[in-house]
């Protein structure tokens, strides 16, 4: 029986403030526990939540980044419910009017561009982290408080790819526009997945099973054509689908039960009383506007027709915010950008991963890179020498110095390749003869030992065009 | 007597001495501390200068005072010491007050008999088998016995100006946002107050220009400019409009308290005032407490969900954490403090909140819109701020019954509270030998108006500076 797929995508993301939603207490990641807290942080008694001016700021920045109606009356909710990592008991969170309604973002599919609608988002504050051990359990208030969005999309998705799809372009969008730090494997950026089937065709929804605990993309995919087979053999078994929150197991590759819904929870849910509405002017949401960071979609449309790059060369270098600003680094140096390009993605990000580093914790110095892409434009040195150049260059070295001091210099000068090949074939007359005899390998032959005499150091392009003449000559 | 105390610089050791031995030596008859402050450190680091420089004071228990014992009257917080200080604590440091006493009130501010007060109830300064009322009935009595000439309350529906009112003293909530509400353990957000009792009006006006003022950490305070109330007041009352509350002196049970009304009203009409009856839709006034009720409850039991003994307070055993948080709360409270919460959560429910909470708030509203279209036409509404004198401990009335005749007269003052609106009370008189205060409401931010009718009232009745003799 064929099914039809619906996905809903709930994400949670953390803004990149210096402080928290609601107090003046630093955010952070990885500090020692507790350290990172007031007593708003704590929930004690007494506190009143002051609303952080940059994290609406930012909020502002996504809703105008995925094209949502902005309400510029900015108005907090509580959603009351008792558990340890809920200091004060509630969350203030934005749940009657919130601060983006409507929007979407467009992802790339097999069946190319496609419109995921985006319900709303909403500003309000993290939980605590606990750890459950044994015998205790363990509070860290540092991440409580930390201001977050989240992102609600409708029910736009049918398969895992989409769904990766979906949250790598949100991923990519927030990150450009400097929102957030967009880490899935840190927290930064949590992903909830709502997953149905439903007989194809019928138009009715199946129940809907929410998957936690992705913390890279390539397991939302994982995880959703898991869980789409595991529904699927549950419906062919006859049985039925329970409503559940189920967790993605990395080493299994499976869902696993967390909890079985049973009713929704009553939150309680009701305007908070210590923050009145606040009024965001247009001027200031224009100027947020007006000031945007270029769109990842902009880059790349950009990319194309400033520096003509392949679509899969711009997919990979945008898909990466560092290397891609390193990139137009690079080309204020160089005209030729699709070197740079090709020099960035293979060969300096093949010694990123042997290093265990990134391109912006590297020395390599932008200008050198332009300085080798013209030592080898200028005929200075081959590919194949450039290549021997990569480690000097990574090591911040001037790559006109580094290739003096491993002598790699290409040989350009007529002279001294006219001799080479004469040397060469004076040497090797079976070669000239079987030329003659129409055996055009002898060619390469002729070259490849000509390379070798000058160790590798004569401009290939000049030994095969002499090689070429002389031939002509010596059978004519 | 504030200002008199502040210009006597050598008095200031003998009379914060004095204060605290007072205060201990009733402490036995009154109940109204529950916990004492060494003055000792305040007074090294007081200020050279400052409004109250040197003038011992109380704060009422849901000041948060870092490193100072706060319970907020609450079994639960019996062990609490606050990791920072209320912005008034703060203001008040640095005007020179020296704090003595964390005073006593009902338990989280949630009653208006004081005898909520985990440490047991308050006495009455002028009957000590009388209740101070409550909340702030702590700070109430230390006032009216003259312990303190100053200290800190709060006012939810009336839990200044009740206290006030059965203590002989003046008992201020200014308007909504004018004072700091930062490390005030709440009742209810929307409707609470810092209020403040003094012995005199003109203690209130020096008292509130130190409180008040923008505060950043509560985004509901006003950046309106703070006048200088002293300077300002006069006692000049010609032409100006005053409403009688008609609704509430005929919901007055004691007939003495009515006639003593009257005569204050004439004694204004006679200084120039246009003193005139006014009568509020009835059915709007007997919605007051209700809608009051409701909101404050519902409020509350958000307001109070951190207190789960995790992080602070008294923590019961239990298997896991969810079981420690019922056990803490269920021992922590009190069982009208329970029904509270339970009948406040019912009212946030999602099928019930549009028929409670929120049609709660639309009669907030309609009361306030009436209270708005009297203001239009007077300048101030006022009435008795209570219809009896301080009622005997041992009475066993039920405080959530609804009902009663007396219902608009025992509890119109919220209407302050829904409004956000100035109010305050001062003594009228004396039934009994015990107090009865008179309530005056004004326009929003219009404590200068206040104060100088106040003014013109305390000077027809005389009674300024009342000191119980505690018997």
């Amino acid at each position: 029986m064929e099914y039809d797929v619906t996905i809903g995508i709930e994400i949670h993301c953390q803004l990149k403030t210096d402080t928290k939603m609601f107090s003046g207490a630093p955010t952070s990641f990885g500090r020692k526990a507790n350290t990172c807290v007031n007593e708003i942080d704590l929930g004690m008694p007494g506190v009143l939540p002051e609303v952080n001016r940059e994290a609406v700021k930012k909020a502002v920045m996504a809703c105008t980044a995925l094209h949502l109606d902005i309400d510029p009356l900015v108005k907090f909710d509580r959603k009351n419910y008792y558990y340890s990592d809920l200091p004060k008991g509630f969350q203030i969170t934005q749940q009657f009017h919130p601060i983006g309604r409507n929007g979407y973002v467009e992802i790339e599919t097999a069946e190319g561009k496609k419109k995921i609608r985006i319900n709303r988002i909403h500003m309000e504050e993290d939980t605590a982290k606990q750890f459950h051990l044994t015998k205790f359990s363990l509070l860290d208030f540092n991440r409580a408080g930390t201001p977050l969005i989240e992102i609600v999309s409708e029910p736009d998705m049918h398969s895992g790819e989409e769904a990766e799809a979906y949250v790598e372009a949100l991923r990519q969008t927030l990150y450009y526009i400097g929102v957030s730090d967009c880490r899935m494997e840190e927290g930064s950026m949590r992903c909830d997945t709502n997953v149905s089937i439903s007989p194809k065709g019928s138009g009715v929804l199946g129940t809907k099973n929410e998957i936690k605990n992705l913390n890279s993309i390539s397991h939302i995919g994982k995880a959703v054509n898991y869980e789409i087979e595991r529904q699927k053999k549950l419906l062919e078994a006859g049985e039925k689908v329970l409503q559940e929150t189920r967790r993605f197991d990395e080493k299994s590759g499976e869902t696993v039960l967390m909890r079985r819904k049973e009713g929704n929870v009553d939150y309680k849910f009701f305007p908070e009383p210590n923050i009145f509405p606040i009024r965001l002017s247009d001027e200031w949401i224009k100027d947020i506007q007006d000031n945007m960071p270029e769109l990842p979609q902009a880059r790349k449309e950009r990319y194309k027709s400033e520096y003509g790059l392949s679509d899969h060369d711009i997919g990979i270098l945008i898909s990466n915010k560092e290397m891609s600003d390193y990139f137009e680094t690079v080309t204020k140096f160089t005209a030729n950008a699709k070197s740079a390009c090709n020099w960035l993605l293979s060969d300096i990000s093949a010694w990123l991963n042997t290093h265990e580093t990134t391109i912006d914790q590297a020395q390599l110095n932008p200008e050198n890179l332009a300085k080798l892409i013209a030592m080898i434009d200028d005929g200075k040195i081959s590919n194949a020498q450039a290549k021997k150049l990569v480690d000097d260059l990574m090591a911040g070295k001037d790559p006109e110095t580094a290739a003096k001091e491993k002598g790699l210099e290409q040989v350009s000068d007529t002279g001294a390749i006219a001799a080479m090949v004469n040397e060469v074939m004076d040497a090797n007359p079976q070669a000239i003869e079987d030329f003659r005899n129409g055996k055009s390998r002898a060619v390469g032959f002729i070259v490849g030992q000509v390379m070798k005499k000058s160790r590798g150091q004569a401009n290939p392009g000049m030994v095969s065009r002499m090689v070429n003449e002389e031939l002509a000559k010596r059978i004519s | 007597m504030i200002a008199e105390m502040v210009k006597d610089r050598d008095g200031v050791n003998e009379r914060v001495s004095e204060a605290v031995e007072k205060a201990h030596a009733l402490q036995e008859s009154l109940n109204a501390v529950i916990t004492f402050v060494d003055p000792a450190k305040q007074l090294e680091e007081m200020p050279e200068e400052g409004l109250l420089r040197g003038v011992p004071i109380a704060l009422k228990d849901n000041v948060n005072t870092k490193g100072i014992l706060t319970t907020a009257g609450s079994r639960i917080l019996s062990n609490y010491v606050p990791i920072y200080d209320a912005e008034i604590a703060v203001r008040l440091q640095k005007a020179g007050a020296i704090n003595i006493a964390k005073a006593s009130m009902d338990e989280l501010a949630m009653g208006g008999t004081n005898k909520t007060a985990y440490i047991g109830p308050c006495h009455n300064p002028w009957d000590t088998r009388r209740m101070t009322g409550g909340s702030s009935g702590g700070s109430a009595a230390l006032v009216a016995a003259g312990v303190v000439p100053m200290a800190i309350g709060s006012d939810t529906g009336d839990s200044v100006r009740k206290p006030a009112s059965y203590c002989g003293i003046v008992g201020v909530k200014p308007t909504y946002g004018r004072i700091s509400r930062y490390g005030i353990i709440p009742y209810a957000s929307s409707l609470d107050h810092v209020g403040y009792f003094t012995r005199n009006i003109k203690d209130a006006c020096v008292t509130l220009k130190v409180l008040a003022g923008r505060d950043e950490r509560d985004m509901t305070s006003s950046f309106k400019e703070v006048p200088d109330y002293s300077a300002l007041l006069n006692s000049d009352v010609t032409g100006k409009k005053i409403a009688i509350l008609k609704n509430v002196v005929d919901g007055v049970s004691t007939p003495e308290i009515v006639t003593m009304f009257n005569g204050l009203a004439e004694k204004l009409r006679k200084r120039g005032a246009i003193v005139e009856e006014y009568a509020f839709d009835e059915a709007l006034m007997r919605a007051i407490l209700p809608a009051y009720f409701i909101i404050a409850n519902c409020e509350a039991t958000s307001n109070h969900s951190n207190l789960d003994g995790i992080r602070f307070g008294v923590r019961e055993d239990g298997a896991d954490m969810a079981e420690i948080m019922t056990n803490s709360r269920t021992k922590g409270f009190c069982s009208l403090i329970r029904r509270r919460f339970v009948i406040g959560s019912y009212g946030l429910f999602e099928e019930n909140q549009e028929r409670i909470f929120r049609k709660a708030q639309k009669v907030r509203r309609k009361i306030v819109e009436a209270l708005d279209e009297c203001l239009k036409e007077y300048d101030a509404v006022i009435a008795p701020a209570a219809g009896t004198i301080a009622p005997f401990i041992d009475d066993q009335a039920d405080q959530d019954a609804l009902g009663e005749e007396s219902v608009v007269a025992e509890n119109y003052m919220a209407i302050a509270n829904f409004s956000g609106y100035p109010s305050l009370t001062q003594p009228m008189g004396f039934v009994d030998g015990c107090p009865v205060g008179v309530n005056i409401t004004c326009r929003g931010f219009e404590e200068v108006e206040m104060f100088n009718i106040a003014k013109a009232i305390e000077e027809e009745t005389g009674l300024a500076d009342l000191v119980a003799e505690v018997k």
